[in-house]
């Protein structure tokens, strides 16, 4: 064979080649079980599962921030003052209201109630005046919160059946 | 890469549905990795059957090439053609892997002419194609012989890829041509 000739025989071969070629058994298997081993992959499925922990974190941290907050904003002494002393004292009105509506009907036991009633009235308005002084005193506004609360139990006590005095 | 080149690669070197592909792998889906396999796998395997010369050496460094190209593909850009990129990933992986796997005895000794002798009395035994002649050939030389005359390497790019002289890239495709021109005379 001369060298023109095998050179032509060889081009035309080489065109000739197929360039694909298939193996004669699935190699992906093999594949894909080291892929699942590399470490691309695992810091892919790292990243997602600090992410997730990260937001757990950010969301723990988060949840304690606004217990926190609430807690150190829902001291009484911090949300006292008239806000809270004007909160107290509708809340009791309302009460006390449904109470004597609730009773109207119902003989009182005593003649005098209501100037209990009225009595501790002005023990209450002479702490909100104290409490315009001092917003945050504690032990004023338990003494509010007491007064209020003997008036309710006046209230029930006056128009509650003898036999359950007893 | 801003998207006006993601545009220009697309347009350049591969179909939108290639470039798409492409772009979820180098994202992580492992399900487009399949199917870029699947896109692929034949002209990979090929190019390993004809560097290694044989079936179990070649399924050996396909797989070790798709191996690597799920860590190297992120640094495929689009700068050129994806077909041409992953040729010369799989060309080097193939090489490194043979490198790898060559006993030292085997690099002592230089026993593949011998190998090469046992190859030549097969192909004048019988009449084969171009490519069982080509997997006959010695290592090195069959392995300039792929790069060079089917891939289309220069024999600077193979001397690099190699590791050899560009003169003993240019030797070893001369010898290939002659071991060719003697079992094709043959057939």
């Amino acid at each position: 064979m001369t060298n023109s000739s095998f050179e032509q025989k060889l081009e035309k071969q080489l065109t000739e080649i197929k360039e694909e070629k298939q193996p004669e058994k699935d190699l992906w298997q093999g594949i894909e079980l080291a892929l699942t081993h590399d470490p691309r992959l695992q810091e892919t499925n790292t990243n997602s599962l600090v992410g997730k922990k990260l937001h757990l974190l950010v969301a723990t941290v988060a949840v304690f921030g606004l217990i926190g907050w609430l807690s150190l904003n829902y001291q009484p002494n911090r949300l006292s003052g008239e806000d809270l002393v004007r909160a107290l004292s509708e809340q009791h009105v309302k009460q006390k209201e449904a109470l004597l509506v609730t009773f109207q009907d119902q003989p009182a036991l005593t003649e005098n109630w209501q100037q209990q009633l009225s009595e501790l009235d002005d023990a209450a308005d002479a702490i909100k005046m104290a409490l315009k002084n001092e917003p945050n005193n504690m032990a004023l506004l338990r003494m509010l919160q007491s007064v209020h609360q003997q008036q309710i139990n006046l209230i029930e006590r006056v128009h509650s059946p003898k036999w359950s005095q007893i | 890469m801003n998207n006006q080149g993601n545009v220009a690669a697309q347009n350049k070197f591969a179909t939108k549905t290639e470039w798409d592909l492409i772009k979820a792998v180098q994202d992580g889906n492992k399900q487009a990795y399949h199917m870029l396999y699947q896109q692929y796998i034949g002209r990979v395997y090929g190019l390993c059957y004809r560097l290694t010369g044989d079936k179990m050496l070649a399924e050996d460094t396909t797989q070790e090439v798709f191996i690597q190209l799920w860590r190297k593909i992120g640094n495929y850009k689009g700068d050129s053609k994806f077909s041409t990129w992953l040729h010369t990933v799989a060309s080097n992986i193939t090489i490194s892997y043979l490198r790898k796997q060559k006993s030292w005895i085997q690099n002592i000794f230089n026993i593949e002419d011998s190998v090469a002798m046992n190859a030549e009395a097969e192909a004048s035994s019988c009449s084969v194609d171009l490519e069982g002649h080509i997997i006959r050939l010695p290592e090195r030389a069959r392995i300039v012989f792929v790069l060079h005359a089917i891939e289309g390497y220069r024999h600077d790019d193979i001397a690099t890829m190699t590791g050899m002289a560009v003169g003993s890239s240019k030797a070893q495709f001369h010898r290939a041509k002659q071991l060719l021109k003697e079992w094709m005379g043959n057939d």
